[in-house]
């Protein structure tokens, strides 16, 4: 029992860690506040509770594909927020040494506000899950080892947060910023072809064939497959929907950026600048 | 020109035939093969899904335990929670003839199965 726990905890906790994980290092990069998180993490909290307390009126909507269908807007929703949230990255003066108030910019208003949004939408429904899962076993007897095998997933989720956190931190200067939007841009389109499974498996998008199949070569439940779905959206067998969502989110993510850093009024030049002392 | 109105009349009346026709096979494809599943005791019953090769199903899931469960399969890409004491649907296929193991995420020790596809 335990080690299931530890698995379907980790599974649950892996993806909002790693969103929280680039956030935070865009955020310590540029020298911003981290209040956004706290809002995330409670808003986040609140919604998984609910969700997770209304699962059942929720999945009859639709003809029982509420579940399904709750979960694509979810996920539609943390895509269309990262894409927000790059376009806001790149606008405005950055922080640095010279300019260590760039949290009045109102760039950074916005974007702690769409961080806080990432962060509560990521843990909504992964949070929802767990909350489910921790419940249906408060009044059995291996209740205990189940918490036990939950709190290690837990702790090795965190583990694995902070060490990207600090891989992020300790790459060279001009990838501070470059290399977590790239991450986003990866998460959004993960999150967007994860939209287009959910509503396949509603029946609102109609079903096709895999475009290929890498399960003998890396399957999904190995650890390192494991891995690369949190991070990257690893599927072994994608259909052809999800594959164009998830390049369209990712484009959109980097189009974003790019345009957001084009229309950066030309105080200076911050992109690529050292960030003094990290 | 007489004749030529009068076929392109028939025409216009083989296209609404044909239109009819499309409709009709449309809705007698609507009509999803439905195959029930259930849990009980942390197990599904049947653990065995049989269905045709290149057909979408619907599976309907009565979960009777009183604790929640996720249906779960890498194979079959789905994905869906299952409250305790309720239904769900969850839809399959259409799929090429194999083995599609699914498994019960909340209790994967005794909540095993398979859906196989075998040709007709």
């Amino acid at each position: 029992m335990l080690i299931s726990s530890v698995i379907l905890i980790l599974q649950e906790t892996l993806e909002a860690v790693m969103v929280i994980s680039i956030l935070l290092a865009i955020s310590y990069g540029q020298r911003r506040k981290i209040t956004w998180l706290a809002w995330g993490l409670g808003v986040g909290t609140l919604l998984a509770y609910l969700y997770a307390s209304h699962m059942s009126e929720i999945s009859e909507w639709f003809d029982y594909v509420g579940q399904e269908v709750v979960n694509a807007f979810l996920q539609i929703s943390i895509s269309l927020v990262i894409i927000a949230y790059a376009w806001t990255l790149f606008k405005g003066p950055l922080a640095n040494a010279q300019n260590q108030r760039a949290e009045t910019h109102w760039g950074s208003g916005v974007g702690a506000f769409l961080a806080a949004g990432i962060v509560a939408l990521a843990i909504a429904r992964e949070g929802a899950e767990a909350v489910l899962y921790l419940g249906g076993y408060v009044q059995q007897s291996n209740f205990q080892s189940v918490m036990t095998g939950s709190f290690i997933g837990f702790s090795i989720g965190i583990s694995v947060g902070i060490l990207l956190l600090y891989g992020l931190l300790g790459l060279p200067d001009r990838w501070h910023l470059c290399a977590p939007v790239i991450l986003l841009a990866l998460i959004a389109g993960n999150m967007l072809s994860q939209a287009t499974l959910q509503l396949t498996q509603a029946d609102w998008i109609s079903s096709t064939r895999p475009l290929w199949d890498t399960s003998a070569w890396l399957a999904e439940n190995s650890v390192t497959g494991q891995l690369l779905y949190a991070l990257i959206g690893y599927e072994a067998t994608p259909s052809i929907i999800q594959i164009v969502s998830y390049i369209a989110g990712a484009a959109l993510v980097m189009v974003f950026a790019a345009l957001g850093k084009h229309n950066r009024p030309p105080i200076q030049d911050g992109f690529g600048q050292p960030v003094s002392d990290d | 020109m007489t004749i030529n109105m009068n076929h392109t009349i028939t025409g216009r009346f083989h296209v609404l035939l044909g239109l009819v026709a499309a409709l009709h096979s449309l809705t007698a494809f609507a009509a999803t093969p439905i195959i029930e599943v259930e849990i009980k005791d942390h197990l599904f019953h049947p653990a065995e899904i049989v269905i045709p090769p290149n057909t979408k199903v619907k599976l309907l899931i009565t979960n009777l335990d009183p604790t929640p469960e996720e249906f779960e399969s890498y194979e079959l890409n789905r994905e869906k929670i299952i409250n305790g004491n309720s239904k769900t649907v969850v839809f399959v296929g259409p799929l090429p003839p194999g083995e599609y193991p699914f498994f019960g995420e909340f209790h994967p020790k005794t909540a095993q199965g398979k859906v196989l596809v075998l040709s007709e």
